[in-house]
């Protein structure tokens, strides 16, 4: 996402132009539908837990602080809390212990895979899975670094130690190879 | 001070706060660690780039159609925003309509109290003038109606033709009175005056007006063997009679 473009959606929401919206929906929808199923695990309640995400962005338009989280920060915060509270609130709710422990990104969506995205899927599983694991069960299960930890039967240490490293180690792989990947998706 | 924010890292605060999951006082300060430290400000950039990667490697085609209705929400969204927003100026207007008219209410409630009170107290002082005049007039009644009380004629001389009175004596109340019937037609700047003479004394009674006091009594001291006259005097007050103006005399 350009600078440019981010400040542009930015200013829009400030002056409640639905532009912004439509403008949101093309740039991110993709991946914060993939946020949204990747918690809800689900695609109805994703879509609804997209809707009411938008809604909200809408909503709190007015709040969001640039100086405070980048625009994508904000829109994930937004997504993961509504899907979370979905998730909550349905009673579908599904053994997390074993979806933990099965979690594979290729069965996310399957019909509604998006080549864009194949050569970080390609990246992501380059990661080593010990690390995937700790990010997704706190990116995407909401569990807090104590929660994991018993989750997943790993000391707090090891769990605060793996984000930090797996995050590292996925800058590693997306800043100079993706970010050129990206450039060259917007371009064409 | 690098131990403090190397203690703040590793705790999981930043990366809470990445994902909106702080408490209000968690959150206010990590965005205090974050103005202050460059360092953290530093992790928090890369940290919310990293989450952006992470996710995007997660990202599936939205459904078609989605789009569509979330736009269409939206819309509805902010045309009920809109409608919430006319009634809320109708509201206002209401409100404001309310606010004045109950402020007006209140002025005229206010006006009418004091209006009241005012009105109130009028009657109150017409009851005391009514209650003393009454009190005056019966005290009149019991003077004239008295077998003791005499009736005394007064005409004035050829100085005032016109002048017509009448006194009232009762030696026994020793209680005087003087009403005058008819004034004589004086020049501007004169007027007639009342006097008594009693022991020798001249007693200043009083300026005879022609308003009002044809069916007026006017007491006079009582005193035995006084007398009583009348002149015509210029304006400015005048402790002694003028004598070549006796327009008229009484003695009781």
């Amino acid at each position: 996402m350009s600078a440019l473009l981010e400040n542009h959606i930015v200013e829009l929401l400030h002056e409640r132009n639905e532009k912004a919206i439509s403008l949101l929906y093309e740039n991110y929808s993709d991946t914060l539908y993939g946020v949204a199923y990747k918690v809800v695990k689900d695609e109805m309640l994703a879509q609804d837990v997209l809707q009411e995400s938008f809604v909200k962005i809408w909503k709190k338009a007015d709040s969001y602080d640039p100086s405070k989280a980048k625009l994508f920060t904000w829109l994930f915060r937004i997504t993961r809390n509504t899907a979370i509270d979905k998730l909550r609130s349905s009673k579908t709710k599904t053994d997390k212990e074993i979806q933990l422990d099965v979690s594979d990104v290729y069965k996310v969506g399957i019909e509604g895979l998006n080549p864009d995205f194949i050569d970080m899927r390609e990246n992501l599983l380059k990661i080593d899975s010990k690390y995937k694991i700790v990010l997704e069960a706190l990116f995407f299960d909401g569990m807090t670094q104590q929660e994991a930890s018993e989750e997943l039967d790993i000391p707090l240490g090891t769990i605060k130690s793996r984000l930090k490293i797996g995050l590292r180690e996925l800058r590693k792989i997306y800043i100079e190879p993706v970010v050129l990947l990206f450039l060259l998706t917007l371009i064409a | 001070m690098k131990e403090k924010i190397k203690l703040f890292l590793d705790t999981d605060l930043l990366e809470k706060y990445l994902l909106g999951a702080t408490t209000d006082l968690e959150t206010l300060q990590v965005e205090r660690y974050i103005a202050m430290y460059p360092e953290v400000r530093k992790t928090y950039n890369e940290l919310q780039e990293n989450l952006e990667e992470f996710a995007k490697s997660y990202a599936v085609k939205a459904p078609e159609g989605l789009k569509e209705q979330i736009l269409s929400r939206v819309k509805a969204q902010n045309s009920t925003r809109r409608k919430f927003m006319s009634y809320a100026v109708a509201a206002s207007v209401v409100a404001l309509l309310f606010a004045s008219a109950s402020y007006f209410f209140y002025n005229q409630n206010l006006n009418l109290q004091e209006e009241n009170s005012m009105v109130t107290n009028q009657i109150k002082l017409l009851e005391a003038d009514m209650k003393e005049r009454l009190e005056d007039v019966r005290n009149q009644f019991i003077v004239l109606n008295n077998p003791d009380t005499k009736q005394y004629k007064l005409k004035g001389n050829k100085k005032a033709k016109d002048l017509k009175a009448v006194a009232y004596v009762n030696p026994v109340k020793k209680l005087s009175y003087i009403n005058v019937q008819n004034l004589p037609h004086l020049e501007e700047g004169q007027y007639l005056q009342m006097w008594a003479e009693v022991n020798g004394k001249m007693l200043n009674l009083g300026i005879l007006k022609d308003a009002g006091s044809k069916d007026n009594l006017l007491a006079i001291p009582y005193s035995e063997d006084a007398v009583g006259y009348i002149t015509i005097e210029n304006e400015g007050s005048n402790e002694t009679p003028t004598v070549e103006n006796i327009v008229a005399n009484i003695t009781f």
